[in-house]
């Protein structure tokens, strides 16, 4: 009985209470927005609505934070992936810089050689006397190629030197500036005759030159031709300092060479045609 | 009294987390809402009356927080959940975990298809069947997953509440 009473209630409970939503679903669906809060539930919202609008504040905080550092990472992705861009451009670059001075120098080269009487061939430096300053440099040609001793090395910017020494693929070349060379020279403007004696140094040495030569710094000096190794007219270097001592019947000169002996790479090699 | 305080502190603070952060995290379309396994255990461990009751304010509480909505349309579908539960009072042992998750599966079902024919009733739009299932079944893995720890939650405020008294 007792329990044929409860499940009545119960039943009743859940009629009344099913009633009620069914009521107010139906009172709403006559509204145009098919919502009417009313009054309790205006004031159950007046309540709740800043708490709820606090925790969604914090919500949005921690989302926030939280693209935040997906961001970083994805940052960090892209970062390092463009670090990696750069570099490969950078190196590329640096290839395409070093091709364009290597074209550069070449086409003097091949300017030079238009210009000259002799038979020119071109040669790559593959080697540097590092025990002394300057003194000699190994070429990529030899006797296969027709190179023979004491033939003139010039850069199209001037002398450079002659070789001493051949093998069958390649050549060492005696500098202008190493102590052991000596140039005939010509100071282009007075035409006054000297000699350009190396020094083991980054300038050259123009001796005896008359007292009477009327040289002065910036002055181009050539060589003369004769001594038979280097044909007249190629450019040795400027006049950058004139020594003229008391009572001496010679005067000298320091000149500075006009090619770049501590950055060779490519230099021609004048042969007789 | 002093069941029905603790009981509406709980129902708030709960509807207020689904509102303020559950239903921002979707899966599938589906949130995890644990309102819906509160009125199964209630129903379960309190009886249908209760069941009835915490159902019905759980849903009229989700309508007013969610907003959107006609008020009742949750409040239905969880009045009608919490008393079904109801008829299966103290008859699903709770300290094995799998019951009330495979209660919590159905009661979301059951929810959830209630939940479409109020919706088509008052005139809502209803997504494709096909989408709606799938949300249906996520609904009900999502809810099912919480609804033990839930259930101890309400068996240790009863532990309490009869310590009080």
């Amino acid at each position: 009985m007792t329990e044929l009473i409860a499940a009545r209630r119960r039943m009743a409970i859940f009629l009344g209470l099913f009633l009620f939503v069914v009521v107010l679903l139906t009172s709403q669906a006559r509204s145009p927005d098919r919502r009417q809060v009313g009054a309790i539930g205006t004031g159950v919202l007046t309540l709740l609505m800043p708490v709820q609008a606090g925790m969604a504040r914090i919500a949005d905080g921690v989302g926030r934070m939280w693209e935040l550092y997906t961001e970083i990472g994805r940052l960090r992705v892209e970062n390092a992936r463009l670090r990696g861009d750069v570099e490969a451009l950078s190196r590329k670059m640096a290839e395409l810089r070093e091709q364009a001075a290597a074209a550069q120098r070449l086409e003097r080269l091949l300017e030079l050689r238009s210009q000259t009487a002799y038979r020119s061939l071109a040669a790559h430096v593959v080697g540097r006397d590092v025990s002394r300053w300057f003194g000699t440099l190994l070429v990529d040609r030899g006797s296969r190629d027709g190179v023979r001793r004491n033939a003139p090395v010039v850069t199209a910017d001037g002398v450079v030197g002659r070789v001493i020494e051949v093998t069958l693929t390649t050549s060492r070349v005696l500098l202008i500036v190493d102590s052991r060379s000596a140039v005939g020279a010509l100071v282009q403007r007075s035409r006054d005759l000297a000699v350009v004696e190396g020094r083991s140094e980054r300038t050259l040495h123009l001796k005896y030159l008359s007292r009477t030569a009327q040289v002065e710094p910036g002055d181009l000096v050539v060589t003369s031709g004769q001594g038979g190794v280097f044909p007249k007219g190629l450019v040795v270097g400027r006049i950058t300092r004139v020594v003229q001592e008391e009572g001496e019947y010679l005067q000298e000169a320091q000149v500075e060479p006009a090619a770049a002996l501590d950055r060779l790479e490519e230099v021609l090699i004048l042969l007789p045609r | 009294m002093s069941r029905a305080l603790a009981y509406t502190g709980v129902l708030v603070v709960v509807a207020l987390v689904q509102a303020a952060w559950l239903a921002r995290v979707q899966v599938w379309g589906a949130a995890l809402d644990p309102l819906l396994p509160f009125a199964v255990g209630m129903g379960i461990l309190r009886g249908a009356e209760s069941g009835a009751v915490v159902g019905v304010a759980a849903g009229l509480l989700q309508d007013l927080l969610s907003g959107g909505g006609p008020l009742g349309v949750n409040g239905l579908s969880k009045l009608v959940v919490g008393f079904a539960s109801g008829l299966f009072e103290r008859s699903i042992y709770i300290e094995n975990p799998l019951l009330p998750a495979i209660a919590t599966f159905v009661g979301t079902l059951l929810g959830e298809v209630l939940l479409v024919i109020v919706a088509l009733i008052v005139g809502l739009g209803v997504p494709s069947w096909s989408g709606l299932v799938a949300k249906m079944i996520v609904q009900a893995i999502l809810n099912s997953a919480i609804a033990p720890l839930l259930f101890r939650g309400i068996r240790a405020i009863e532990t309490r509440l009869q310590r009080e008294h």
